[in-house]
């Protein structure tokens, strides 16, 4: 999750976020160069004490600032296409999730081979209990096995909302009266939290989404407690 | 026009990467949006011999401009025949 004066991501959980991560610091890295050298030259221009009071042109240097920033763009654009590209790919998913928006919790379905289903409340912060985080946990966890491809069928029942989950680089619009498919895979076993990410409402900031990545033997445990619970 | 472009140029060669870039960028955008409008499954022109394109798409198909990771050709058709 995220802690206090975070400046970066959150540690990727999926493949895809690690590209993510990646792409950006390159990006960033492009970014922060040019400006540096943007900088230095605004610098140079006003502490200097030359003049030249005629006009000035030269070729050779604007062949050189037309084909630079044509390559650095070049440089940035290729990776970006091809994680662009990337994230779209279908990967053959081993469970299928359903993930219902709604003011204000989400609702998840496993239908694959029994009829699991069951919402998803933010424990309000009165209730807590030690070492829990504020806005951020609910009382029934969307529980995934680690390391297999996951689908996630967003949609919802009222309003628009967004499923979000940054640890895992996933987020797609929760449209009443459509179904929207998104993909991850847990890289690592943990408890990955988001937050509703389009407004519904008066509670739209607490309706969070936690997704917590187990071994299988532990997720066909928690599946079966939950179907006879139910 | 095109003669006279050509003249001013030779007075400013730095202009000639600059036409090469713009021209290569509008180029691509248009070949790409020719492509997505002729070969993406999602569009129909002929309502009357090909009304629903998007219902004959094949498992192996690929419609998509770059994969990464993907072999379109090992896919399996999971769903039922219509």
């Amino acid at each position: 999750m995220a802690h206090p004066s975070q400046l970066g991501f959150q540690d990727a959980a999926s493949p895809v976020m690690e590209e993510l991560l990646h792409f950006h610091d390159h990006a960033l890295m492009i970014v922060f160069l040019i400006s540096t050298l943007v900088l230095y030259i605004i610098v140079a221009m006003v502490t200097t004490k030359l003049t030249n009071k005629n006009i000035l042109d030269s070729q050779e240097i604007e062949i050189i600032w037309t084909i630079l920033p044509a390559i650095i763009l070049i440089l940035i654009a290729l990776p970006s296409l091809r994680i662009l590209y990337l994230m779209d790919e279908v990967n053959n998913p081993h469970l299928t999730v359903k993930a219902i928006g709604h003011q204000w919790y989400w609702s998840y379905e496993y239908t694959d081979y029994e009829e699991l289903g069951f919402d998803s409340y933010m424990v309000p912060t009165q209730d807590l209990t030690p070492g829990q985080f504020r806005l951020l946990e609910t009382d029934n966890r969307m529980v995934v096995p680690v390391e297999s491809p996951v689908r996630v069928l967003v949609s919802a029942e009222d309003v628009l909302h967004s499923w979000a989950v940054p640890a895992l680089g996933v987020k797609m619009d929760a449209v009443p009266g459509r179904l929207n498919q998104t993909a991850f895979l847990a890289s690592r076993p943990g408890v990955f939290y988001g937050q509703c990410s389009e407004i519904c409402g008066a509670n739209h900031s607490f309706m969070p989404i936690v997704v917590e990545a187990v071994p299988l033997k532990h997720f066909e445990d928690w599946s079966s407690r939950m179907l006879e619970d139910a | 026009m095109l003669a006279l472009v050509r003249k001013q140029l030779r007075n400013h060669p730095a202009l000639i990467p600059l036409f090469i870039f713009i021209g290569g960028g509008a180029t691509m955008s248009m070949v790409y949006l020719a492509r997505l409008g002729l070969r993406n499954p999602d569009v129909c022109w002929d309502r009357k011999n090909n009304p629903e394109p998007w219902n004959k798409m094949g498992p192996t198909d690929q419609y998509k401009f770059y994969t990464v990771n993907m072999d379109y050709s090992k896919l399996k058709k999971e769903g039922p025949d219509f």
